[in-house]
């Protein structure tokens, strides 16, 4: 899927590379939540996936952007309300997607995504199961969803329209394509930092990084 | 209570066990069940059940072929239980917005509280349920139903939300019509305004005179359905060999509202305005006698307009000074249902045998619609001395209302 991704000013058929790491981090996993509303539908607990991570400290759901490197995202990202959580948590969309949210549990959850800045995009109810509402997120940005009946719910959209990737469970990600050149790295997760790194990338190779996030 | 008509198929999946809700011959129909017309509704819901079991059925399989399988509770089919399963989480069942394990920060209205809730028109609620909080300038938190739910079903919530408050008598926010600027209008406010009005003469040409009034007011309700009124003019005016400011007669008023129904709807109410010798009598100020005004005020609405009228009688105890009869009348309308909405509308002026037709247009300045301000320009159709054409304007704040969202 990577391999057949649009490039920006690079000529088609130019060399290109890649960029490939892995994340890690020293924090560890959360303790699951207990659950008192709707438990009949959310559960007695569920996990918290604020930090996913596995035994040898690699980091799921943190997303790296190349900075400089235009590309074309998903123009849809879907989120469903499932046993109480928004899945998936992190999605990668361009601006001015369009967001379908859709339910599956037979209680009321509500879809709100704001902006860093606390403007909220938008704010639909989700009354019964099997429904699907469609919203468009805006400008460039990180745009927090949350529930409004369900607070501990939460996923994230990047809006970015650059060449970015998303962790894996097993911490790793890859950027194909990339035309040869030195690039900044940034790398958000919801929870950890970690300051962006300078990557080199050079054609026909992949350049490997890792990064470690507090 | 009947189910308002649904437009999701999805909401038939919870409903597999209802047999004998109402159909609604707009609803997508699942493949083959398309009905006849003509055909009794017994038949069709049976036909329409057996097929929604068979849906049922087939999700069913598929859900557990994903291995999603899950219990599947049945959905509310009243307002009542809507309520109670959806908007309940906020607002409590009892609609005090006071819930035992809160999920959100703000606190919604107490829809117990007569005080607060009677002010609000129907359009307003649904406008709030349908767009959200956001969409009448209240808290985002409040999501939106306009996705899920018919025009119908949201509809349906108010006279549910209406049933809240016990107490009987307090006039509906239905009848709460935008302020004309000069016609008094029927609905007691809590209020401050500021009416400004500027007037030109320029005849006889030697002697041009720009002249300038604001009158300040406050407004505040008592009881259920009364109000009373303080209002202060100030001038400054224009003598050719000097500019005067002073203050004018002082004004006290109460209103009362003597009729109200909310469906029609329409809305009559008396007054009685005091004024007081306060403004000077030589220069033109005051009228030097306390006047009695009597008023009957009254509105209601034709299709989308509003039309309001306007009539009292200026009695002066003192006897040498002339009584004045002034009528109003104003026709507007919104440009839509947004509480930032602009109006647009004429008034007819008369006083005695003088007659003004004053154009004007209003608008809200805050998403709320706490702050407004009006313009028009009153033109003289009748008129006994010079032809003076003055504009007119407020600016408004209902200070009970939140000027903006709570975040
Ligand atoms: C997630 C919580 C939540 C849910 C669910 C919810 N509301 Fe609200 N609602 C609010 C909040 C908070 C406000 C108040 C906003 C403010 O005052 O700033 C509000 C305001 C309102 C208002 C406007 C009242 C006013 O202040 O003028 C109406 C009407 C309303 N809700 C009806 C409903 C109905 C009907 C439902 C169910 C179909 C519902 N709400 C579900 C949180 C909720």
């Amino acid at each position: 899927m990577l391999g057949a991704q649009v490039l920006g000013a690079q000529a088609p058929g130019a060399p290109t590379g890649r960029v490939t790491g892995t994340i890690t981090t020293s924090a560890v996993g959360l303790a699951p939540m207990r659950v008192t509303i709707d438990p009949k539908v959310c559960g007695q607990q569920l996990p918290d996936h604020a930090i996913v991570v596995d035994g040898q400290g690699h980091l799921a759901n943190a997303v790296v952007v190349l900075t400089g490197v235009k590309r074309q995202a998903a123009a849809e990202a879907t989120i469903t309300n499932d046993r109480c959580a928004f899945v998936p948590r992190v999605q990668i969309v361009r601006p001015n997607a369009a967001v379908k949210t859709t339910s599956k549990d037979p209680v009321l959850h509500t879809t709100s995504a704001q902006t860093a800045n606390g403007r909220t995009l938008f704010n639909v109810a989700l009354p019964i199961a099997g429904l699907t509402v469609t919203k468009a997120v805006g400008g460039t940005g990180t745009v927090r969803v949350s529930c409004n009946t369900h607070p501990w719910m939460r996923a994230w959209l990047v809006v970015t329209d650059e060449a970015a990737a998303i962790s894996g469970a097993d911490g790793r990600f890859a950027i194909d394509g990339v035309p040869p050149g030195s690039y900044d790295l940034r790398i958000w997760h919801e929870s950890l930092t970690s300051a962006p790194q300078k990557v080199t990338v050079t054609a026909g190779k992949a350049t490997e990084v890792s990064v470690r996030m507090k | 209570m009947a189910i308002p008509p649904l437009r999701y198929a999805a909401w038939r999946r919870l409903w597999t066990d209802e047999w004998s809700f109402p159909v609604d011959e707009r609803l997508p129909h699942p493949a083959g069940t398309a009905p006849d017309s003509g055909d009794s509704r017994g038949k069709c819901c049976i036909v329409f059940g057996v097929t929604s079991l068979l849906l049922a059925a087939v999700l069913a399989i598929g859900e557990i072929a994903t291995g999603q399988a899950r219990a599947t509770e049945t959905g509310p089919t009243t307002i009542p239980e809507m309520w109670g399963a959806w908007c309940a989480r906020c607002h409590a069942e009892d609609g005090t917005g006071q819930v035992s394990e809160p999920t959100i920060t703000g606190v919604p209205m107490d829809f117990t509280d007569c005080a607060v809730t009677t002010r609000e028109p129907d359009a307003d609620w649904e406008r709030a349920i349908a767009k959200g909080g956001s969409g009448v300038g209240l808290s985002p938190e409040m999501p939106g139903f306009e996705d899920s739910l018919t025009p119908a079903q949201i509809a349906g919530f108010v006279p549910h939300l209406r049933a809240f408050c016990r107490d009987t008598g307090w006039p509906s926010g239905n009848l709460n019509f935008p302020r004309p600027i000069i016609t008094e209008k029927a609905f007691p406010e809590d209020e401050f305004l500021l009416l400004p009005a500027i007037s030109h003469e320029s005849e006889p040409a030697s002697a041009s005179a720009t002249n300038v009034g604001l009158i300040a007011a406050y407004e505040r309700r008592f009881g259920r359905r009364a109000m009373y009124e303080v209002s202060i003019p100030f001038y400054n005016w224009d003598f050719l060999t000097s500019r005067d400011s002073e203050i004018g007669d002082i004004a006290v008023a109460l209103k009362y509202v003597a009729y109200a129904s909310a469906t029609t709807p329409r809305i009559v109410s008396f007054g009685l305005e005091a004024t007081l010798p306060t403004g000077r009598l030589y220069k033109g100020f005051g009228k030097g006698t306390v006047v009695f005004e009597p008023y009957i005020a009254a509105g209601t609405m034709l299709r989308s307009w509003y039309v309001q009228g306007h009539g009292k009688v200026e009695l002066p105890v003192d006897p040498l000074v002339d009584r004045a009869y002034l009528y109003n009348l104003y026709v507007g309308r919104d440009s839509s249902s947004a509480p930032d909405a602009w109006t647009l509308g004429v008034e007819l002026n008369g006083e005695n045998k003088q007659l003004w037709i004053t154009p004007q247009i209003r608008k809200g300045l805050t998403a709320t619609g706490a702050l407004a301000a009006s313009l028009g320009v009153s033109i003289p159709v009748k008129y006994q001395r010079e032809k003076v054409v003055s504009w007119v304007g407020y600016l408004l704040w209902e200070f009970l209302e939140p000027l903006r969202a709570r975040k």
